[in-house]
């Protein structure tokens, strides 16, 4: 009984945090997603006009959107799963280095890194001017920049972290044992990648690609930044809450984009879970 | 055979580092340009750019904002969170685990969302924003990483050492601040300056919620919007030196060896 207090006590402050600042704002966010903006206040009403015109003037906004997250979900959780394999299996002493790089990136720079790739990629930046100066060029190249391959190399590299760490943590269950057991009874190179390395990465993929692509599809400053005319939801979102200034149809836009990303990767993801390597 | 594959695998890790360090690398050695852009050939160091952003009168308290609200958000979160895993911790992992996870639904929802719903529901309720509500807004992003290194710790923790302090006669309180704490003490720090450094690093919700005021992420984006001077590498450097420190020592602290 003693105990049972305890432990509510020490959970009271972080469950607090949670519902106050968490569920309870999401609710009322929710809730105006029904409401209307009268000239530039909410008025409190029961309309799904906001609803309809997310899916009259936003949809084609949303699909690409939602297209390019998937995009870049892939490549990071590709990319992500072939270093966490280098570093579990391929580095040998410099496994930790290499894992030691992949967490210091991760907790440093998000908008240091887009603001990078933005000196990298412009007209005068760093990749047009070495390949001028080598000669391989003769006048810059403008489609490195302000389209939608620079959103997603940007959106690749800084969500590249939060891929390689759930892998990696995943792929060091995998016992040499267990390899060796499998080379001994006969299994290749291939076969025991595909039944052993893959299925018991599966975890680790699973929240790679469910993280990468939620967070993904959400951003609105890689678009702003280095996409010039891409236009992400992200970027419709935050324009509700700065000159259109309005709030129920902002919140109506955030409530399609959650659900239809989180349907996007369910799907996604039990699709992945039946897939078996041959 | 052997020889030819490693070669290919150790330059497929060698582009990865490329990919990953080099965006972080150049913004470091811009700063140091005494040209007026970010491009090469840098024709020699220069401290200029450092200079330009130590005069500037919106760097101190864009700096100082930053040092209070991530020193402030480390600290609560560190104490709420240990709290909280503590208590998980003495669950049966089928019970655990649930309320693990729900306390990390917040990063699961983009930060872009989070930062309109809070600014939303301040608003709604009136409550003055400021510095307090970028603190009270970090703490629903830091919380979750505190709880998950804390709780990781514990399950490993031998509680016979406590039990025996109790049995000895000490209050569940002594016990915790004699006996527990010394144990996961490096944890809990390491844990606090995880949670420093996200709140250091954070733009999205700290836009939408401190109503005006400056970080040194904020401040980086007006410099970024404004115009590409090599001023934004310093702040970014500055950014990076401090969030990158933090996590260093909280990785030593934790133990970290790979």
């Amino acid at each position: 009984m003693r105990e049972h207090r305890i432990r509510a006590l020490l959970l009271a402050p972080a469950t607090a945090i949670f519902f106050v600042l968490f569920v309870l704002p999401l609710a009322y966010f929710f809730v105006i997603s029904f409401w209307r903006k009268v000239l530039f206040a909410m008025r409190p009403d029961f309309t799904f006009v906001n609803y309809g015109q997310v899916y009259d003037q936003h949809l084609a906004t949303l699909a690409f959107t939602l297209a390019l997250a998937f995009i870049v979900a892939v490549l990071t959780t590709t990319l992500g799963f072939i270093y966490a394999y280098i570093v579990r299996f391929k580095a040998g002493r410099w496994g930790p280095a290499l894992l030691f790089i992949s967490l210091i990136t991760m907790f440093g720079g998000y908008l240091v890194k887009i603001y990078a790739w933005m000196t990298i990629l412009g007209i005068k930046g760093v990749l047009n001017t070495a390949l001028l100066a080598l000669g391989v060029i003769d006048e810059p190249l403008s489609w490195l920049y302000y389209n939608a391959g620079a959103v997603v190399v940007t959106l690749v590299n800084f969500s590249l972290p939060l891929a390689i760490l759930p892998i990696y943590a995943s792929m060091r269950g995998i016992t040499d044992i267990e390899l060796e057991a499998a080379r001994d009874l006969g299994a290749g190179g291939w076969r025991s990648f595909s039944d052993i390395v893959v299925p018991r990465s599966r975890v680790g993929i699973t929240a790679a690609f469910g993280l990468t692509f939620l967070l993904s599809g959400g951003d609105y400053l890689t678009p702003q930044l280095v996409g010039g005319k891409v236009n992400m939801i992200g970027v419709q979102i935050a324009a509700q809450f700065g000159l259109i200034f309005n709030w129920p149809m902002g919140a109506a836009m955030s409530f399609v984009t959650l659900a239809s990303s989180t349907l996007v990767a369910v799907v996604a993801l039990s699709l992945f879970s039946q897939w078996r390597p041959r | 055979m052997r020889g030819l594959s490693d070669i290919v695998w150790r330059a497929i890790g060698g582009l990865f580092v490329v990919f990953l360090l080099s965006p972080l690398v150049l913004v470091v050695l811009f700063s140091f340009t005494s040209r007026a852009q970010s491009a090469f050939p840098i024709e020699s160091l220069s401290l200029r750019w450092w200079e330009a952003m130590l005069a500037d009168p919106r760097f101190p308290g864009a700096f100082w904002n930053s040092v209070i609200i991530s020193g402030t958000v480390g600290v609560l979160s560190a104490i709420i969170g240990t709290m909280a895993a503590m208590a998980l911790a003495r669950l049966e992992p089928r019970r655990a685990r649930p309320a693990v996870a729900m306390l990390c639904l917040p990063l699961m929802v983009p930060p872009l969302v989070l930062g309109v719903t809070l600014l939303t529901f301040y608003s709604k309720t009136h409550f003055p924003m400021g510095r307090q509500t970028v603190i009270m807004s970090h703490l629903l992003f830091t919380l979750p990483f505190v709880v998950l290194v804390v709780f990781a710790r514990l399950r490993n923790f031998d509680y016979r050492v406590v039990e025996s302090a109790r049995d000895l006669g000490a209050s569940p309180l002594r016990a915790f601040f004699t006996v527990t704490l010394p144990i996961i003490r490096a944890t809990i720090v390491g844990a606090a300056l995880i949670a420093m450094s996200l709140s250091l690093d954070d733009f999205v919700i700290t836009f939408f919620t401190i109503s005006g005021g400056q970080t040194l992420p904020i401040f980086v984006f007006g410099m970024i919007r404004a115009a590409l001077t090599p001023m934004a590498n310093a702040i970014g450097t500055l950014i990076l030196v401090m969030t990158i420190g933090t996590t260093l020592i909280a990785l030593w602290l934790t133990r970290y060896r790979g």
